[in-house]
């Protein structure tokens, strides 16, 4: 064969795989409305769920999983900021720097099932939070910390030497160069950090299907140890009475709240991320 | 004329010197409870399932049968879990590899930036939206399509799995050949190699060991998925007959967590087994985790 046909026709076999790849997902976006949206009435959002979550809406479980992932944030975010800015602002040891990425690459990859078993243990058992929304919290929390720490190491080391260099001129303490100019200047990139631990929190199940949520009897938590319903949980259940067709719309509808929820807060990251940029290349 | 100020820190006021001593403590302790997360896990898995090693000793890993009461053996659960991964990735790597080579070689930076923002959004979809996915469609097609009597199978949860990380591997090998040097390109190119013979023949082989980096961080991310698994695995404790019979129910470690941790957490034999589970698994996605970034630090340096 001419190799010039050849190439042509590799080329545009990659075109067709690559518009393949591309498509899948559209499919899963087409997907999840076209099942999802039948079962979508007006009061979905702001209806309880009735008959073990047959009918009804998913109210309670939307608040369930946003009360899970603001909690998992506001932990977090304290550790992963602070501990971020002693890694680059206070270490100094070459060594103290490999352990502590060696650590946030490790937390990353754990398998998020694993965040569930022992985090219940510790937090569930042996600081007695029970099952219950602040048990769910700080394991997202620990779960998110990596996330969270990625976006803000990436804003404080985007940074031009140049403020930094400058702050020290004018004689500013190490604290006052981290209030004065490091917070502030790496703000957006906080931002997207905590957007993105959001998102990752949001579409959990696996960590804190057992350690935090139920899947009736309860609407909102009245105190610290009590479970939440989440969307997860509720979509989880629902999945497995496959064979209930009501079940199965209530699932895909919850799904497409939390798929939409899910993109939002990427797309939200994304945009400031874009921020971020165009400020650092000013 | 006044005196200028001297900055030496022993000259400093002494309440600036303790305000700032005081704050890096603040931001030390932190780290050390970002430490603690990460090292308490691995030593709390290891605490936690030291009772059963205790009691079988490592035929914990070969045996066969896991009655609760009775016997823990956490083979067929092992064997599920590499038999999935493994047949994701087999389903994966040629795929990545082809778009890759596209997307990074062919495509325009605008066109470009889109497919890989489309990627991205892909890698944050719910695992149990997969599950959902999985079971109303994956499952229903095998069945059909092979005549099988049960639609879970290890075929089902690789597909899925294959579908799931395809993003993420995707993502992480175009990096690897958009890091290589453009003077490489230009260089062949101006040798009068066309842009087929330079990606494949010059880029490629540079972009391999961050291709193979990409691919296990894609492993190690199947390995641990629980959800989108436990639903279409067909969750049953046994290893396939014949062993290579693909298209029979089993079960992967993520997936035997969690479905049997609610009912014995906390403590006993049967929650030390689960611990020891957890605890090989996370060995698993460690070691292939920590050779995937060697590969792609390998790449970024030189």
């Amino acid at each position: 064969m001419n190799p010039a046909t050849f190439e042509k026709g590799m080329v545009f076999f990659l075109t067709i795989l690559t518009l393949l790849v591309s498509s899948l997902l559209l499919i899963i976006l087409a997907t999840v409305f076209a099942k999802g949206l039948p079962a979508l009435h007006s009061g979905f959002l702001i209806e309880a769920s009735e008959n073990f979550g047959r009918e009804g809406g998913i109210i309670y479980q939307l608040m369930g999983t946003l009360i899970l992932m603001t909690g998992a944030v506001l932990i977090s975010l304290p550790v992963a900021l602070g501990s971020v800015i002693y890694q680059t602002q206070y270490l100094k040891s070459e060594t103290g720097k490999e352990i502590c990425r060696q650590f946030a690459q490790m937390l990353n990859a754990t398998p998020t099932i694993l965040f569930g078993l022992v985090g219940y243990l510790f937090f569930g058992v042996y600081l007695e939070t029970g099952v219950s929304w602040v048990t769910g919290s700080l394991i997202l929390a620990v779960m998110i910390l990596p996330t969270l720490q990625v976006s803000i190491r990436e804003a404080i080391e985007a940074l031009p030497d140049q403020y930094k260099d400058a702050g020290m001129a004018l004689g500013l303490s190490p604290w006052s160069q981290i209030k004065t100019i490091i917070i502030p200047q790496c703000y957006y990139g906080i931002i997207t950090g905590v957007f993105l631990g959001l998102a990752r929190a949001a579409g959990e199940t696996a960590a804190i299907m057992f350690a935090a949520t139920t899947f009736s009897g309860i609407h909102l938590p009245e105190s610290f140890s009590d479970p939440v319903p989440t969307l997860q949980t509720h979509m989880l259940v629902l999945t497995q009475e496959a064979a209930n067709p009501e079940a199965l719309a209530q699932a895909w509808s919850a799904g497409l709240v939390l798929l939409s929820l899910v993109f939002f807060l990427t797309v939200m990251a994304w945009i400031l991320r874009s921020r971020l940029k165009m400020e650092a290349e000013l | 004329m006044k005196k200028v100020a001297t900055f030496p820190s022993h000259n400093k006021p002494k309440s600036m010197e303790n305000e700032s001593h005081g704050i890096m403590w603040v931001f030390a302790g932190l780290n050390l409870i970002f430490l603690c997360c990460a090292g308490g896990l691995f030593l709390f898995l290891i605490f936690e399932s030291y009772p059963i090693f205790k009691l079988h000793g490592f035929d914990f890993w070969l045996g066969q049968d896991w009655w609760v009461g009775e016997a823990y053996g956490a083979l067929p659960m092992l064997y599920g879990s590499t038999l999935v991964t493994a047949l994701a990735c087999l389903l994966v790597l040629p795929l990545a590899l082809a778009v890759a080579i596209f997307i990074s070689e062919f495509l325009t930076p605008t066109s470009r930036r889109c497919v890989k923002a489309i990627l991205e959004l892909l890698a944050g979809v719910p695992g149990i939206v997969y599950g959902l996915l999985g079971v109303s469609f994956l499952s229903l097609w095998i069945k059909d399509v092979f005549g099988l009597l049960d639609g879970n199978t290890l075929a089902t949860a690789s597909c899925l799995l294959a579908i799931m990380i395809l993003p993420t591997v995707l993502t992480l090998s175009e990096d690897a050949m958009r890091s290589v040097p453009a003077e490489y390109r230009d260089n062949a190119l101006g040798l009068g190699l066309s842009k087929w013979q330079t990606a494949t023949a010059v880029v490629l082989p540079q972009a391999l060991p961050g291709i193979m980096g990409a691919v296990l961080l894609g492993i190690g991310r199947a390995m641990g998925e629980t959800i989108a698994v436990m639903l279409v695995v067909g969750s049953l404790d046994r290893i396939p007959d014949p062993w290579f019979n693909i298209f029979s129910s089993a079960q992967t470690i993520p997936s035997k967590l969690g479905r049997e941790a609610a009912e014995a957490i906390g403590e006993g034999t049967h929650w030390s087994a689960l611990m020891a589970l957890g605890l090989t698994l996370f060995i698993m996605v460690l070691l292939i985790n920590f050779i995937g970034n060697r590969f792609l630090k390998r790449r970024s340096i030189s």
